[in-house]
């Protein structure tokens, strides 16, 4: 396999698992949890990459580029 | 997790992982998040999303009648009409609110699959 | 302190391998597992400080591996990352509330795991077939509205109603597509959650609840599949704790 094919299907089995430990799952509501991932904390961008707010904010201002 | 779970492909991964990559990112951005300083632009869009949600249905019902053939050409005029100015008035609502057709995206959980 | 919950688990007979298991693995931010029990369930959880967390990619991949390693030896239900409770008491108490809903899922998915297949399509190219297509039937049997009146009215439902049959057309398509892959995999007796239409290119995007032993079967089910539609593109992951599989809400 082409090397490129190889990445590929690597981030689409690592978007896939985040979907579903992001969104699926045995979900606790209302005054039981204690808000952790939800969900302000987590941002999931396009380019696959997934960081806190405070990191995503710096990408904003410029203060720092990371690559995924 | 290194480990690899497709199964079966094509080997065509052209735009697929942006594409999934923009289902998972759907969930979280189509929330709505009320706060004290967004209070009115945040019922704004609430409330269009649901008006327009209820527009489109409308709209799609009444083609659905027309395409029945059972309506009569002035039925089907004034209809018409009615409909082009409802989307005439949301798209100056819109305007007035400064909302895009993505910030009327918002997830309407069980409300949204009546689409 | 609060406690961070991985699992919930169907641990009947044997509690002392759970032990040996989770001795040997670590939480995030490699933080020590331990379990708790009601009954049947035991919920696999550890400490953590909620100001320590840091909810990144490499956390919630840190949260999964613990759900996949359990998942290898265990019937389980995944929770969601970042599910959080004050105590110990508080997730026992938890546990024994929801007794019958957790057991009546865990019942579901025993000796089962979650296969994903999403379908894609190139929606321009797709689009414009149906659009050839459409408008064929179009000139054949259907008549647009009155077309000698030209008012503006009459121009925008002609507009409409070129847009609704297309849109017709599209779910025609794809419920053919679907009731295909339902054909083949009813078979397998799967318990399947099928959604279309997530998005222009996304026309399917479904998962399926079936025995891991038969995993090939369904690997050759897809390759079928993609062979009946090559203009499509056949995605299929797995095999993966059953995450789509919870239907309930823990009160």
């Amino acid at each position: 396999m082409h090397d490129n094919v190889i990445d590929r299907s690597r981030d689409i089995t690592i978007l896939e698992l985040l979907d579903r430990v992001l969104n699926k799952g045995v979900i606790l509501t209302g005054d039981i949890v204690i808000s952790v991932a939800d969900v302000d904390l987590v941002y999931l961008g396009v380019k696959l990459m997934l960081s806190s707010v405070e990191t995503m904010e710096q990408l904003k201002s410029g203060k720092s580029i990371i690559e995924k | 997790m290194s480990e690899n779970k497709i199964l079966f492909n094509t080997g065509s991964f052209d735009g697929i992982s942006e594409e999934i990559g923009k289902l998972t990112t759907n969930a979280e951005e189509s929330r709505l998040k009320l706060t004290p300083d967004n209070a009115d632009s945040g019922l704004a869009k609430l409330v269009l999303t649901l008006v327009e949600l209820i527009r489109k249905l409308v709209e799609k019902q009444a083609m659905r009648r027309v395409d029945g053939g059972s309506l009569t050409d002035d039925e089907i005029e004034r209809l018409g009409e009615t409909l082009m100015k409802l989307e005439m008035k949301m798209e100056e609502l819109k305007k007035h609110f400064n909302l895009t057709d993505r910030d009327l995206n918002i997830n309407l959980g069980p409300l949204g699959d009546l689409m | 302190m609060e406690i961070m919950i991985y699992a919930l688990l169907s641990v009947k007979k044997k509690p002392e391998r759970l032990h040996a298991l989770l001795a040997g693995m670590n939480g995030i931010a490699g933080a020590d597992l331990h379990q708790l029990s009601f009954d049947e369930i035991t919920a696999v959880v550890s400490n953590m400080s909620r100001a320590s967390l840091i909810a990144d990619k490499s956390t919630a991949m840190e949260y999964a591996a613990v759900i996949e390693t359990l998942s290898k030896h265990f019937i389980l239900l995944p929770m969601r990352f970042g599910s959080v409770m004050e105590s110990n008491e508080a997730i026992i108490h938890m546990l024994e509330r929801n007794y019958h809903d957790i057991q009546q899922n865990l019942l579901k998915v025993e000796r089962k795991f979650e296969f994903g297949l999403k379908v894609f399509c190139d929606s321009e190219k797709l689009m414009a077939e149906l659009r050839e297509k459409s408008e064929a039937v179009s000139k054949t049997q259907r008549t647009t509205v009155a077309e000698i009146k030209n008012s503006a009215s009459r121009i925008w439902v002609n507009k409409k109603l070129k847009e609704h049959r297309l849109e017709e057309l599209l779910v025609t398509y794809v419920d053919s597509v679907i009731a295909e892959i339902t054909g083949q995999l009813d078979r397998l007796k799967t318990i399947s959650k099928i959604k279309k239409m997530v998005t222009p290119t996304t026309i399917i995007d479904g998962v399926f609840l079936l025995d891991k032993a038969l995993k090939d079967e369904l690997i050759h089910a897809v390759g079928d599949l993609q062979n009946k539609f090559p203009g499509l593109n056949f995605i299929l992951t797995g095999p993966w704790p059953p995450y789509n599989f919870v239907d309930f809400t823990v009160k």
